[in-house]
């Protein structure tokens, strides 16, 4: 059972990528029914299918290759023009095939679709002859190929396998495999030709030039298409050579993904290691060969990384290829004349990135044909030429895959698509008063919204752009639309290459990191707060021409804030699909290379959170999911200019002298209980720390709110400067009294301890009444 | 610690080994405390016992949902038990240890307030939870009795139910 079960994997595979070819060759073929080549070629998919299936008993499927087989061996030898009409026929058939396929794949039966309607019609096609059975014998008997021959037979023996011995079973699967292997080998050398030998393209193009037919998308790459298909025989004489490829299963590929992860958050903390270590040994010699080696490591990695990144990368074409048919079939419904405009094929992404493009682009180059591309008269009235085009391109922009379709139709009229927005009841009409021409065209994306006056077979319902919008996002991409009315309507996907490994910006709020995807971030700007207005309780800004909404990231993730007085903002721009949105951060930190983790079953899909990564030292950083953030940010209320928290306003009441908290820093027990006898007297509560480290534990455990801090400067540890400048880095004790206690009398001392933010500087010995006096003037004591 | 406990375990399959009685009549357990009760989950479920490491919050999580740590390499959710049994939350003290459990893919950290020790009970010494408390939501999977004291045995598969 197994061994069956390998085989209908290798069957299913195989076909698969048999079919996805045969869209292509068919449509070319409309245009070109007499390329020999090309038929021969979609003659044998529906050869190798059928031989397969038989034998693996899917009688449904056989049936149908059977004959569709027919009507291209007709056409094969001539006896039959293949009309539009025949075309429709075929490529009915090849979906329906695809379909059984798709059943096939996933219950491992062929039942439940009816194939006897088209199997029917193919039969007319061609020429309604009953002795159909008779002409396959015969054909299959014409085919030279020793291969051919063995599925043939495996066809009529077909009834018989419960008869036989395992023993020719056994036999007939090596025969079959013999045949594959042969198929496969046929294939990889057509391809090897395909893939830009250099001598090979110059062999010559067919000699009659192909009458056009009159409603078929054209296509660019069709030159080279043909060439290949010339090129491909001539290779075919050539002893078998070397193996140039090797199938790998995507999950080895994956797990080699994660592995790379890891090595690069080795790598990222390795390089903070390194950093830490030059800080404290400036200047010895061991430095150099650190540095060396980290340096390497890094960089290997980063080759590694992209080599990896490289395996994983297919060539958008894949997706690419399936529109020339769609946009066939589609022109023909709505008849209209289009023509696909096909660049950048080549063009490569990541496979996981490949397979969620394929549902937005169909959607998009659908909505271009029925909502785009003017009817012919229409076209002719207003000066065009009859075709529409529609150019589908890509191409590579930093960090980024831009895919475009741009269509010469009748554009968007920003003005109809609020109205239609508005008496969907999609927006208001006060919403729509304040649209600017982008976020009108960006109404096409919203659920609901349709400009179809009906609702036709090709679209109308709502739907599909929706699912643009959401796939998109899913992949951190950004939408761009333009357009010019009766001119031209551009679609901009802008998608990063790969999903696994990241860039991002690392920002701050209090004492709490957020790592932001960079490819949802368009720009950073630091704004004076007067520049923040608040319009129906939210905040916005105006950015050049522009009015972004503004969000703080600490109400996004419930932030515990305290009253920060500066009068700067930074505001991150952050841009998914069509939406912008302005995001409040306290502090920017840096662009980092991230490594996306899941946060595990437990807190999944926890509202704003796309997962966590492990950064330099160790500590985890959550990732901001774009999306639900833009999405949040709608139902939260501004907070933005009334910051101080009621909590803080609470905890800093005073009713008696042992609610002020004071704490003393000192390596020396003596010095403490100094301090502490000379304060005794006030009655206000004293905790005690013997070095930095201690002392800001206590601090960050925040247990107790502290007035103030008298500190020691020399400590073991960390010393009263480090720590003073360690403590002014969190917002919350910007304002929290630093006292430097010392015997250290040197001015240049005193300035060091003002720079590390301390307001006083006592120095020992000092009488008992001092330190009072100053600790009572910083904590404002009033007992 | 986690060497300690290793100690004591070995020493306990010293001691027991040379009668080898009935290996599945008898379940190993790590005892723990919470608060002033006495806890204890199946040894098999726990994956690793470390000292307390720094955290990072994760928003819109419960209050006894700490957040997330770095388990080399591995992200993994932290959960406060004296949080998560309704008790008031303590400062981490030496004493303190972060428990990781597993079942199935499932993992996650728990806090507790002390190890005690580790157990080997008799499976006919486990009686099941009192009726009382016997519900679908009950976090207990049984009681075991020893001589001087009485052991809850907490169902893992339901701590590391996500629950919000």
């Amino acid at each position: 059972m197994d061994e069956f079960q390998e085989i209908l994997q290798d069957f299913l595979v195989e076909s698969f990528e048999l079919i996805e070819q045969l869209d292509q060759d068919l449509v070319e073929l409309e245009s070109t029914p007499e390329d020999l080549e090309l038929l021969n070629r979609i003659f044998r998919v529906a050869h190798t299918v059928k031989g397969a299936s038989s034998f693996l008993n899917f009688d449904v499927l056989t049936h149908l290759t059977h004959h569709m087989e027919d009507v291209l061996n007709k056409a094969r030898h001539g006896e039959l023009i293949i009309t539009p009409d025949i075309m429709d026929v075929v490529l009915e058939s090849i979906d329906l095939m695809k379909s059984l396929l798709h059943t096939i794949r996933d219950t491992s039966s062929d039942s439940g679709i009816d194939v006897s309607e088209c199997v029917k019609r193919l039969d007319i096609a061609a020429g309604g002859k009953g002795d159909v059975e008779v002409v396959a014998a015969q054909e299959t008997s014409e085919e030279a190929a020793v291969e051919v021959e063995a599925a043939a037979d495996m066809a009529e023996e077909e009834p018989n396998y419960d008869d036989m011995s395992d023993d020719e079973v056994e036999a007939e699967i090596e025969r079959l495999l013999a045949e594959r292997k042969a198929a496969d080998k046929a294939k990889r050398e057509a391809k090897k030709a395909a893939s830009g030998d250099e001598e090979k393209q110059e062999v010559p193009t067919p000699s009659a030039p192909p009458p056009q037919a009159p409603s078929t998308p054209k296509q660019e790459p069709k030159r080279e298409k043909k060439e290949e298909s010339k090129a491909a025989p001539a290779v075919k004489k050539i002893p078998t050579t070397v193996e140039q490829t090797i199938r790998v299963d995507v999950k080895r590929l994956d797990h080699l993904m994660n592995l790379i992860g890891e090595l690069v958050l080795g790598k990222n903390r390795l390089i903070k290691i390194n950093d830490d270590v030059e800080e404290r040994y400036e200047g010895e010699e061991f430095l150099e060969e650190l540095n060396q080696v980290v340096s390497i490591v890094s960089l290997v990695t980063t080759d590694l990384q992209i080599a990896v990144m490289k395996t994983r990368m297919l060539p958008i074409g894949k997706v690419f290829n399936k529109f020339p048919r769609m946009i066939r079939d589609l022109s023909r419904e709505l008849d209209k004349k289009i023509e696909l405009v096909i660049s950048g094929e080549d063009t490569e992404l990541d496979k996981s990135i490949v397979e969620e493009i394929g549902d937005p682009l169909v959607h998009i180059i659908r909505n271009s044909c029925d909502h785009g591309i003017e009817p012919l008269e229409t076209r002719l009235e207003a000066g065009k030429s009859e075709t529409g085009t529609i150019n589908l391109k890509a191409y590579n922009e930093g960090n980024h895959i831009v895919i475009q379709i741009i269509d010469d139709g009748k554009g968007l009229n920003p003005d109809i698509l609020k109205d239609i927005a508005v008496n969907k009841g999609v927006i208001t009409e006060k919403e729509a008063d304040k649209m600017g021409e982008k976020e009108a065209f960006g109404l096409i994306f919203r659920p609901g919204f349709s400009t179809a006056a009906e609702v036709t077979n090709v679209s109308g319902r709502g739907v599909g752009m929706d699912v643009v919008k959401t796939n998109i996002e899913k992949l951190n991409g950004i939408i761009d639309i333009d357009s010019e009315l009766g001119k031209y309507t551009s679609i901009k996907l802008k998608i990063p290459l790969t999903l696994a490994i990241i860039q991002a910006l690392l920002v701050g709020v209090q004492e709490e990191y957020y790592a932001i995807p960079l490819a949802s971030v368009l720009e950073t700007v630091r704004i004076s707060k007067d520049e923040i207005y608040t319009v129906e309780n939210r905040s916005v800004m105006r950015l050049r021409e522009e009015v972004l909404s503004l969000v703080h990231i600490g109400d996004i993730f419930e932030v515990e804030r305290v009253f920060d007085d500066s009068e700067y903002a930074y505001v991150v721009l952050l841009g998914l699909a069509e939406s912008k949105i302005g995001l409040i951060v306290d502090s920017l930190v840096g662009q980092e290379e991230i490594v996306i983790k899941s946060l595990g079953e437990y807190l999944q899909g926890i509202e704003g959170v796309a997962g966590a990564t492990i950064r330099g030292d160790g500590g985890v950083t959550l990732i901001v999911d774009v999306a639900d953030l833009i999405h949040m940010s709608k139902s939260i209320k501004s907070t933005i200019n009334n910051d101080e928290s009621a909590t803080v306003a609470a905890s800093n009441e005073k009713n008696s002298a042992a609610d002020y908290k004071v704490m003393i820093v000192d390596d020396s027990k003596t010095d403490r209980t100094i301090m502490k006898s000379a304060l005794d007297s006030m009655g206000i509560s004293l905790i005690e720390a013997a070095d930095g480290q201690e002392a800001l534990n206590i601090l960050k455990s925040g247990d107790h709110n502290f007035d103030a801090m008298l500190i020691d400067i020399e400590m073991p540890r960390m010393d009263g400067y480090s720590l003073a400048t360690e403590i002014k880095k969190y917002s919350r004790y910007k304002n929290l009294p630093l006292i430097a206690v010392t015997s250290r009398t040197g001015k240049s001392d005193r300035m060091r301890g003002v720079e590390a933010g301390m307001v006083e500087y006592i120095t020992k010995p000092y009488s008992p009444d001092y330190l009072m006096s100053v600790v009572k003037r910083n904590i404002k004591f009033n007992f | 610690m986690s060497n300690k406990l290793q100690e004591i375990i070995s020493k306990q399959q010293e001691q027991q080994s040379p009668t080898m009685e009935l290996i599945d009549d008898v379940v190993q357990l790590v005892g723990f405390e919470v608060g002033e009760e006495e806890y204890s989950v199946p040894i098999l479920s726990i994956q690793e016992i470390i000292k307390p490491i720094e955290w990072t919050r994760v928003p819109q999580t419960p209050p006894y949902v700490l957040g997330v740590f770095n388990l080399r390499g591995s992200v993994i959710p932290i959960i406060d038990l004296r949080l998560k049994f309704g008790l008031s939350s303590k400062k981490h003290t030496e004493e303190t240890r972060f428990i990781v459990m597993k079942d199935k893919d499932e993992v996650a950290g728990f806090v507790i307030d002390r190890l005690t020790s580790a157990i080997r009970l008799n499976k006919k010494d486990i009686g099941p939870a009192p009726e009382t408390i016997r519900d679908e939501g009950s976090f207990i999977e049984g009681v075991g009795k020893q001589s001087d004291r009485i052991l809850t045995i907490l169902k893992v598969n339901k701590l590391l139910e996500r629950d919000f």
